[in-house]
């Protein structure tokens, strides 16, 4: 449940994906040019917009959107698709959607970017596992008990949660968690992949929380 | 007139004319000088007389000398004006008794053979002799007064024995004049012409040359003017180019964006449609609707790409970059389409020996693009894909392998065509190499770069 603002100025466009946003939960405010923008700019989770717009263009408010506030997530939604426009539009916003555009991809981008700029909601179920995402307590709802991580454990699974359902590369993941460049044949991701799993799986052996995705990386998927 | 006053040209005559003229002027100044001093063959040292003047005054002298001790006396007078003067008397008897400085070797005894031997071999000759009788009469002998003729020489020409070398030095000092002035003329224009060659070889931020100072309004100042109107027009030309290629980029871009958008439409009522609680058939009709929108957008992407390739306009930017990890964070977006179309995935990549390919990400990306959307659109029933990476001696290779029912079976699937034709031009844009191998069992697609030496 977000407030979404979304500007686009093609009726059919605009209510189809005000009506689908608004039916998977979120409130979306669409309006169809950037004029009125001051009057929304403060109160608003993301920002879904379109590029060609009558005045004001999809770039610049933005632009505007960023700098008011940093946090703000942006995904573009043009039909614009050359490599130069999707290089400005990436330049500040957070994610740029072609059209044609399947409303299932758009709401999982939606969701993905409102998790990573941490606007979700505050308790999260992965399989067996209870998480709270203030707090950061995770319960294993079979036995009722607190998990504890170690430091390096807890870290590495805040990483995977903010970026959920997304495949992790070795690298990404190392040096999203470590901060350092990421050598070839370094086991220690592994191991702690490994210590990670014995406490937070149910059989360690078979794991079906970090999903093991053979020859790319890991991912834990909602 | 004042243009050619400006020219180098003129200036060059110029410094001709003055040195014709220093060369002329020099010679008139020392045919002024000493030609006019040695005409005056006459003009005595100070005190003393001329050969005409020293003729009379001997022969006025002699007249009033007769006794021994006034020749002597005379003699001694003489010998104070002229130093280098020798005098001696032959007395009437034709005795040598008297002398004064005598160099030659005279005898003492004169007869009239040897006198007039004398006269004769002395007369205009050098020393300067003059004979005169003594006394009224003739027979009281003669005196005889003989100096050297360089003594009297005139005065110019003294000068120019004493002086000649300050002649050659002045004629040398006017040679090497001309010469310095010669060369600080060149050298202004040599400097000038390597200054022009500098100024021509810089070049801005975008590869233009700039525009150089005019200076002067000469020959090369109309090379400078020249040069800066054909970096203005150079500039003219590549704005222009910039323009015509910008809006050819606004024009594709546009083109698709209107094209896209009424697909978006369709798009949106086929979502809604999809929902709505229909028979069989119209639900497989409107998935056929949204499979033809995505192809048709494809296919759209696909001529923006292949025009903008075709006219070599596609951005390009060749950056080292990490293949290994490159490939596994790029298949890391494409595994959920291919798990959610229930595709075996088939992922094992090594790092290369030489892992670091020069090449664009973006470029490299659009052609596994191309190349996973064919094996997902023309493949799907192999249900299989696998992408590996794989060495041989002289290649590294990048391998796509599906178990689709390959190309040459495939009639719908017209679209792959131009999907492969960007593949192409990309894959050499990048100084690449591909190949494609399809049968029935299934297509491997490898795209190849060459083992570097020592690298």
């Amino acid at each position: 449940m977000a407030q979404i603002l979304y500007i686009e100025d093609e009726k059919e466009i605009g209510q189809w994906v005000t009506e689908d946003l608004t039916g998977r939960g979120h409130e979306v405010n669409w309006l169809t040019s950037g004029v009125e923008l001051e009057k929304h700019i403060s109160n608003i989770d993301l920002a879904i917009l379109d590029i060609m717009l009558p005045g004001l263009d999809g770039f610049s408010i933005g632009k505007r959107i960023k700098k008011a506030n940093q946090d703000t997530p942006i995904i573009m939604l043009s039909a614009r698709s050359a490599v130069e426009d999707k290089l400005e539009g990436l330049s500040f916003a957070d994610d740029y959607v072609t059209k044609p555009f399947h409303p299932d991809e758009l709401a999982a981008r939606v969701d993905a970017l409102l998790r990573r700029f941490q606007k979700e909601e505050d308790a999260l179920e992965i399989g067996h596992l209870q998480i709270d995402m203030k707090s950061l307590i995770i319960i294993n709802k079979h036995t009722e008990e607190e998990i504890l991580l170690t430091g390096k454990q807890f870290q590495l699974f805040q990483y995977f949660l903010r970026h959920l359902n997304q495949i992790l590369t070795k690298e990404q993941l190392y040096e999203g968690v470590w901060g350092e460049q990421f050598m070839d044949g370094d086991k220690t991701l592994m191991v702690h992949i490994r210590y990670l799993r014995e406490k937070i799986e149910e059989n360690p052996a078979k794991p079906v929380i970090i999903e093991t995705i053979r020859g790319i990386g890991y991912r834990v998927k909602k | 007139m004042k243009r050619f006053l400006k020219s180098l040209l003129a200036k060059y005559i110029l410094i001709i004319l003055i040195a014709i003229f220093l060369i002329q002027a020099a010679y008139f100044i020392i045919i002024f000088v000493f030609f006019n001093l040695m005409e005056d063959t006459d003009s005595p040292e100070d005190g003393q007389n001329s050969f005409t003047e020293i003729e009379a005054e001997w022969h006025r002298e002699a007249h009033q000398v007769i006794t021994k001790d006034d020749i002597k006396h005379l003699f001694e007078e003489w010998q104070e004006v002229y130093p280098d003067a020798s005098m001696f008397r032959v007395n009437g008897d034709g005795v040598l008794d008297v002398q004064s400085n005598l160099q030659e070797n005279l005898p003492d005894k004169w007869d009239v053979t040897y006198t007039a031997q004398f006269l004769k071999s002395h007369y205009e000759g050098d020393p300067f002799t003059v004979v005169a009788f003594t006394g009224e009469h003739e027979e009281d002998g003669f005196i005889v007064f003989q100096l050297p003729r360089e003594v009297m020489q005139p005065y110019g020409q003294r000068l120019f024995n004493q002086y000649s070398w300050a002649i050659i030095m002045l004629t040398m000092g006017i040679v090497l004049l001309f010469i310095l002035l010669s060369l600080w003329f060149f050298r202004g224009i040599r400097k000038r012409l390597v200054h022009l060659q500098e100024a021509m070889e810089i070049r801005d931020i975008d590869g233009m040359p700039i525009l150089i100072e005019e200076k002067k309004q000469d020959e090369i100042g109309d090379l400078e003017k020249s040069f800066n109107r054909m970096v203005q027009e150079l500039r003219e030309s590549r704005e222009r180019e910039q323009e015509e290629e910008q809006l050819r980029k606004e024009l594709i871009a546009n083109l698709s964006h209107d094209l896209r958008t009424p697909l978006t439409k369709i798009n949106a009522q086929a979502y809604a449609l999809q929902k709505m609680d229909l028979p069989i058939e119209a639900k497989h009709s409107l998935k056929l609707t949204s499979a033809s929108i995505e192809d048709v957008d494809k296919l759209i992407e696909n001529l923006m790409s292949y025009t903008l390739l075709m006219a070599s306009k596609y951005k390009k930017d060749l950056k080292e970059i990490d293949m290994s990890r490159f490939l596994r964070q790029y298949l890391a977006a494409w595994y959920p389409v291919f798990e959610k179309e229930g595709f075996t995935v088939d992922v094992d990549i090594v790092p290369f020996e030489q892992n670091t390919w020069k090449v664009d990400s973006l470029w490299l990306s659009r052609i596994l693009d191309n190349l996973l959307q064919n094996v997902l659109r023309h493949a799907a029933d192999g249900k299989y894909i696998a992408v590996r990476t794989e060495s041989s001696e002289l290649n590294d290779a990048i391998v796509v392998i599906d178990k689709g029912k390959g190309m040459q079976v495939d009639t719908e699937q017209k679209g792959a065509g131009i999907g492969l034709s960007i593949v192409d031009m990309m894959v050499k844009g990048m100084h690449l190499d591909w190949e494609i191998d399809s049968t029935e069992q299934g297509t491997t697609i490898k795209i190849i770069r060459e083992k570097r030496a020592g690298n």
